[in-house]
Parts: structure tokens; sequence; C-alpha cells
């Protein structure tokens, strides 16, 4: 048991080795996708530009930069890129290789994606910190909300890959998965807090956005980390994000045992 | 010289004509095997663009207007952004996705041999005719939003706001090829076409909420503002002559840009195929 525990050891670390190497050579591409996230920023010159006036809802102007810079680095280290190659490799038949190998393709590509996150945070901690001095500074939250943030940030890149993965295994059946991956990425822009902070939309509105899980994938973190999330909120709130967590990673999971057995390996 | 080379021009320009008729045609055919793709991608595609607007309505809900744009002007300028944003979509990421495709794996080298321009051939060699269900639903927004806003709308207003609307297609176009040029040199990059997807939503809200240093690097370097919002105000009656001048003069410009940085990366393209 030890021994093959062992031997897993050492295949994950393989893994992530080769994956940080790829990580590393092809930079200019993830500075790229580092780009494509700093999204929020320009949020933030919208949102506190109007709020210049006076505050926005529960927002003034110092609250929407501490907002908008949490954003832009907590989904740095929630991103998934998952459905795109899983969706590619069912495709063109490459998933047959990872299925030779003596690790889960699933496994595979979550350590992939862990492995990307130093560098992604490396690109993205300069431009946060730029942010913050010509923007004014961001409280720190308290050590005992931290440990809160950590666990929270950690459902939020479980949510995220459950999700990626699930939209991904749909390639077994249908040819165009990446295409309902890019509806629920446009309901994720608008419904996750990256574009607007969740509070803010109309009363009734707002309590059913905040329990999709949209909000529990980035808004939820973002609210704990300048802590407005507190208390009952906060529990509340992280029991959400399990409850998504378990959701979509049993439906992953599903979808995943059914797609290998209907799959045909078309290709190689 | 001048009448033969005219001469010459016209059956020049048929041929580009009827090229570029075939490759949509051929890239339709294509389109049509996924038939999935046309529910989830046009349709949904047009409910994104519609839902996009949310931010904005939050910000009028809590404001009244924001910066002079009230609900049913904004409903006009996402009008305009649907409309950009489908021509986008349509036509220019398939073909910029497609054309890094063979940069990256050598194949580019096809497309040159043939007796025709290497970037026409490019910016057409893809097409997801689907997306233009989002330019048609635009469309009805921006009649939507100007007949319930009660603006009327004079001749002079919508000659300024197609021609902004021009202007500012051929500036996307521009900037298209500038990305092509760079993938180049950096491969790997369809990442980008992420980029200018994710950057063009900002092009929803109205150019005076931007501050200044955002606003001239959405006009001049990036014209993401050339595309949308000005388009907007023109059909509102609120742009005079001279920006619509500079706004043409700002895409003539970069049309200019991306045709040398086109001529200039092909020279230096080694094929990579084996």
């Amino acid at each position: 048991m030890s021994e093959r525990a062992g031997q897993l050891g050492r295949v994950i670390a393989a893994v992530w080795r080769i994956s940080l190497a790829e990580a590393i050579a092809y930079r200019v591409s993830m500075l790229m996708w580092v780009l494509t996230t700093t999204f929020p920023l320009v949020s933030l010159a919208l949102w506190s530009g109007l709020a210049a006036g006076g505050p926005i809802g529960d927002y003034a102007r110092p609250d929407f930069v501490a907002y908008f810079v949490a954003a832009f680095l907590l989904r740095q280290f929630t991103a998934s890129w998952v459905v795109w190659e899983l969706s590619g490799q069912i495709r063109d038949g490459g998933l047959n290789t990872l299925l030779m190998r003596p690790m889960s393709p699933m496994l595979y590509h979550a350590i992939q994606n862990l492995a990307a996150l130093p560098i992604r945070c490396a690109l993205a901690l300069p431009i946060g910190v730029v942010v913050l001095v010509l923007a004014g500074g961001l409280v720190w939250p308290s050590p005992g909300s931290l440990a809160l943030l950590g666990l929270s940030l950690a459902l939020a890149w479980l949510l995220n890959l459950a999700v990626h993965v699930a939209i991904g295994c749909l390639a077994f059946w249908v040819t165009e998965s990446t295409a309902l991956f890019e509806v629920w990425l446009g309901l994720y822009l608008v419904l996750s807090g990256a574009s607007v902070p969740t509070s803010l939309y109309p009363a009734g509105l707002a309590e059913v956005v905040r329990a999709l899980p949209f909000h529990a994938s980035l808004g939820f973190p973002v609210e704990l980390a300048i802590g407005r999330a507190t208390g009952a909120a906060a529990t509340h709130g992280l029991l959400l994000q399990a409850l998504w967590v378990a959701a979509f990673g049993s439906l992953a999971a599903v979808l995943w045992r059914r797609g290998v057995r209907a799959y045909e390996g078309v290709g190689t | 010289m001048s009448a033969g080379a005219s001469a010459r021009q016209v059956p020049r320009l048929l041929f580009y004509g009827r090229l570029v008729a075939a490759q949509l045609e051929m890239s339709t055919l294509t389109a049509l095997q996924y038939r999935l793709g046309f529910w989830t991608e046009g349709l949904l595609g047009l409910l994104w663009s519609v839902i996009g607007i949310a931010p904005l309505f939050v910000a009028v809900d809590h404001l009244g207007a924001v910066e002079g744009w009230g609900r049913w002007k904004l409903v006009v300028l996402t009008g305009c952004f649907t409309i950009l944003s489908g021509l986008f979509t349509a036509l220019l990421q398939p073909a910029l996705r497609e054309s890094m495709t063979h940069i990256l794996k050598g194949t580019l080298d096809y497309v040159l041999l043939r007796p025709a321009d290497g970037l026409v051939l490019c910016l057409t060699c893809a097409f997801h005719p689907w997306h233009l269900v989002e330019v048609l639903g635009g469309l009805v927004l921006v009649i939507a939003g100007l007949w319930l806003g009660e603006v009327e709308v004079t001749a002079t207003g919508l000659l300024a706001g197609l021609a902004t609307g021009a202007a500012g297609l051929m500036a996307l176009y521009a900037f298209g090829v500038l990305v092509l040029c760079a993938s180049f040199r950096a491969l790997q990059l369809q990442a980008l076409t992420h980029v200018m997807e994710a950057l063009m939503d900002f092009g929803r809200w109205p150019a005076q909420v931007f501050p200044p240093a955002l606003r001239l690097l959405f006009t001049f370097v990036i014209p993401l503002l050339v595309m949308t919002s000005y388009p907007a105000e023109a059909l509102l009656g609120r742009l005079s002559w001279g920006t619509v001048a500079e706004l043409a003069a700002v895409s003539a410009t970069l049309l200019v840009l991306a045709r040398l940085a086109w001529v200039r990366s092909v020279r230096g393209y080694t094929s990579a195929s084996s």
C-alpha cells in the first residue's frame, strides 16, 4: 500500500515538474492569459469613476479599489483551462495517451493546473501591487480570516475545476462542448462579481444571484478577503461553496465515468 | 498608364470579390456541420450580449443616469456593441485563430503559395455564420432603443453613425491584423484573441465613464470606443463631424500600420513545416 502511495507520489512530482517547465516555456502565452483576467482592473477604473460623486450602494470609492484588486488576484488562484484541453483531447484522440498512463487523467489535469499557479501569481502580483500603490492601500485581513480565505479559495478552485471537467466531458457526446462553456463564461463574467459586486444588484435579484455557483467561485472569496463577509455570513458562504463543489464534483465524476465507457478513441 | 492600370484593376477587384465569396461559402458549409453550435453559440451569444448590460443597469439603478446616458440610450449603445461583437466573433475571430494555427503548424506556406494576396486569404479563411444572429439582434436593440427613448434620428446623424461604425470596423480589422503579426514572433498566441474578446466587453460602457488615460488608450491604441460608443453617440446626434473625421483618420492610420506590419512579418516568416 505504502509502496503504491510512494509510486503515485513520484508520478505526481514528475507531472508537476513537466507542467511547471511547460508553463515557463510558454510564458508569453501565460502572460496573455493573465492579461485576460485583468478585466476586473478596468472595471475598477469604471466603477471608481462612477463613485467619484458619492458612494454607490454600500460601496464607496476605496471599497471598489479593494474589491476589484482582490477580484483580480483571487481569479489568478482559481483559474482553470481544463475544458479546452479535455474537449480537444477527446475530439482528436489525445486522451488515449493519458488513459495509458499510470494515473487518472483527471489527476493529471488537476496537477497541471496547480503547477501553473506559481507562474501566474508571479506575473499577477506585481500588477496588483502597482494598482494598489496607485489607487490607495488595501487593509490586510486578520490571520483568522486568512485561514478562512485559504479554505474558501481551495473550494473555489475545486468548483472551477469541477465545472471545467463536467463541461469538458460533454465532448464525449457532442462535438462543440466548448461553445457551452462560452455560455458559462458569459454568465460568469456578469454574475460572479467580476464586473460588478453582486450585492449592488437590486434587492430580490441580489439574493438569487448570490446563491448561484458563479458567486461561490469568485464573489464570495473576494468579499471574504476584503472583510465584507464575517461571522454567520462567512459560514453560510463557505457552506454554499461546499454544496456547489459537491454538486458539480459528483456531476463531473458521473460524466467522466460514463464518458470513458462511451469513448471510442478516434484518432491516433 | 493610369487608364491601363485601372483597366487591370477592375478584373482584379472582381477576382477578389469572387475569392472572398468562395471562401465564405466554403466556411459556411463547414460551419453548418455543427448544428448544435448554431443554437448554443448564435442564440445564446445574443442572449449573453443582452445579459452583459446588467452592470450598466446596476449603475443606472443607483445613479439615475450614467454621465448623461439614460436607460434607453444605453440600450442603443448595447445594440451597437452587440452588432460589433457579432461581426467580430463571426468574421474576424475565427479567421485569426485559423491563421494563427497555420503559423504555428507551418501550414501557412500553402496559403502564401496561392496566387492571391496572403492577407486576404488569411482574413477570410474561417467564418462562423451563426454569430450573424447577434448582428441582427443588435440592430433590433438599436431600433428599439431609439424608438422607446423617443430619439429623433436625423439623416446626418444616421450618416455619421454609419461612417463611425465603418471606421470602427476597419479599426477592429487593423487591430486584428496587428495581433496576427505578433503571433509570427511569439507562438501560442491564440490566447490573444481571448484578450481581444475580453477587452471588447468594455465597449459596452459610454466613453465618458472612462478616466482620460483609459479613454485615450481605448480610442487610439485599442480603438474600442470608436467601434461602439461613438457610433451610438452619432446616432443620438451628439457627435460633431470633426470628431467623425478624426476617428476615420485613426482607423486609416491603423490600417496602414497593419498592412506594413503584415508585409514585414511575411518577409521574416521562415516556414516551420517539415
